[in-house]
């Protein structure tokens, strides 16, 4: 299991990075953790010509979390430090949990938060909740840099509204509302090393009553070619207060929007029932913790 | 193209010729003849080239050598104590059968070493949560896990490194 021969580059500086990117375009691939990138590698799936090594840019690494002002995460940022993060943990805890969840400890040192999204699996974990939390992405270039939301960066399996010469350099959390709660949760055939067979993150924000639904963001992961956005979930739910009948009918309506597909690791008509199933719960959950019950 | 390049291991530091494509487990195998970072699957599932970089778990089997310059690399040998003595978490796997072929013991050892590093009082969830990325085919886990306790039990009354 050799690696086909490419030319490596190890910028120090964003410039420097965004220089390379720019002039080696398409026959380039950036490496972040490498735990997509090596593994698609070794089975000759790709063979990149170039390979720009990200991990000696400090710029690209970090978590910077104030106080009533979001948190900006830098794409390098590893999965572990998010998982462990105090700052995140007490603001994002849907983000935390998910990240935790990613593979296994090793593979949580290695990955980003970037990679994960740039890696552009309908099944990964991390996009899920940051799209339900509000979450942009900084796409920087030497031309310059532009934001746009997580949800409209990713078009499809391994499809990104990423041009050539560009790359993602971080993640920006909008701050969490008052009375509002985001949580994540995932279905697979065991918690360990297993690519998710769905996975979904709610996000509730509550009025003044604490018990009227203002504003809530249902987005399922592994169902469709890129996190889907719920349009049904809200147009049933927003200005209303939560009973288990009404979380019932939210569910439901979940699940004939989710379009799955049979594959290795679920049938598409268990992955529908798990929708419905993980609706309900989180549901009740984020609207629980949302009253501060 | 090969170039030299110089690595640091169980704070020794090898210079050895690599090219971009070489991967750190092959680097520490072959070149370095360190070989008790193990090769199970080579595709970052089984947790059997676990080492630690810059005292953290990562899997050589899907690293660069080239990526590792500049850094702290630990393999199993590493853990050697003054005199030759066993390290504790090593000690620990000895007293509680932990060890049946051994193959993934290494990385198993190593997984734990970053867990208690990090965290000298894990409960049992914490554990098998961090420890999930080391498949061993022999022992049913459960001495592992108690060889895990233990260590840390020594850890907290010794203060290893
Ligand atoms: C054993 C194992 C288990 C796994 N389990 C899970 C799991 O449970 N859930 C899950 O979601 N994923 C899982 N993964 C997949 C993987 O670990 C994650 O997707 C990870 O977050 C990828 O991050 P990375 O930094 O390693 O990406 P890399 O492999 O470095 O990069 C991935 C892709 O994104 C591109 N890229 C990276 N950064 C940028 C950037 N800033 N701008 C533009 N392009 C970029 C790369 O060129 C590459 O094409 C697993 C992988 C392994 C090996
Ligand atoms: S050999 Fe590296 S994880 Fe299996
Ligand atoms: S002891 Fe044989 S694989 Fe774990």
């Amino acid at each position: 299991m050799f690696l086909n021969h490419f030319e490596y580059f190890a910028p120090k500086a964003p410039e420097e990075t965004l220089e390379l990117v720019g002039r080696l375009g398409s026959k380039a691939k950036i490496l972040a953790g490498g735990t997509d990138l090596m593994v698609v590698m070794k089975a000759k799936a790709i063979s990149p010509e170039y390979l720009i090594d990200i991990n000696g840019v400090e710029e690209f690494k970090g978590i910077f979390c104030e106080e009533g002002k979001g948190a900006v995460i830098g794409t390098n940022t590893k999965l572990a430090e998010i998982q462990f993060s105090e700052a995140i943990k007490a603001k994002y805890p849907a983000l935390a949990y998910a990240a935790g969840e990613v593979g296994s400890s090793q593979v949580r040192h290695m990955a980003s938060l970037g990679g994960n999204t740039c890696n552009a699996s309908p099944a990964a974990e991390t996009p899920t909740p940051l799209v339900a939390m509000g979450a942009k992405v900084a796409v920087s270039s030497l031309s310059g840099d532009r934001e746009l939301p997580l949800e409209e960066f990713i078009l499809g399996v391994r499809k990104l509204d990423l041009a050539e010469g560009e790359m993602l350099t971080k993640f920006i959390l909008p701050e969490p509302a008052q009375k509002s709660a985001c949580r994540y949760a995932y279905m697979g055939r065991r918690d360990a090393m297993e690519i998710d067979c769905v996975n979904m993150a709610v996000n509730i924000e509550l009025a003044n009553d604490s018990e009227t639904v203002m504003e809530v963001k249902l987005v399922m992961g592994s169902v469709y070619p890129r996190p889907l956005v719920s349009r049904e979930v809200p147009a049933l739910l927003i200005g209303q207060k939560l009973s288990d009948e009404l979380i019932e009918k939210a569910a439901e309506a979940a699940q004939g929007e989710a379009k799955p597909i049979d594959d290795i690791r679920a049938s598409a008509e268990y992955r529908r029932e798990i929708v419905k199933v993980l609706a309900r719960r989180l549901l009740k959950e984020a609207y629980a913790a949302a009253k501060g019950v | 193209m090969k170039q030299l390049i110089e690595l640091d291991i169980n704070n020794r530091v090898y210079e050895v010729a690599v090219d971009a494509r070489d991967l750190l487990l092959d680097v520490i195998r072959k070149k370095v003849g360190l070989t008790g970072t193990k090769k199970g699957c080579g595709e970052g599932d089984c947790g059997a080239c676990t080492v630690l970089i810059d005292g953290k778990p990562e899997l050589a089997c899907i690293k660069l050598a080239i990526a590792c310059q500049g850094k702290k690399i630990t393999t199993i040998e590493g853990l050697i104590q003054e005199g030759g003595a066993l390290h504790p978490i090593q000690q620990a796997f000895v007293d509680y059968g932990a060890v049946q072929c051994g193959f993934c013991t290494p990385g198993m050892i190593l997984s734990a070493k970053g867990l208690l590093d990090r965290n000298p009082h894990p409960t049992e969830y914490d554990i098998k949560h961090e420890l999930s990325g080391n498949i061993c085919r022999c022992t049913g886990y459960k001495k592992i896990i108690e060889a895990v306790e233990a260590a840390a039990q020594v850890w907290s009354k010794e203060g290893v490194k």
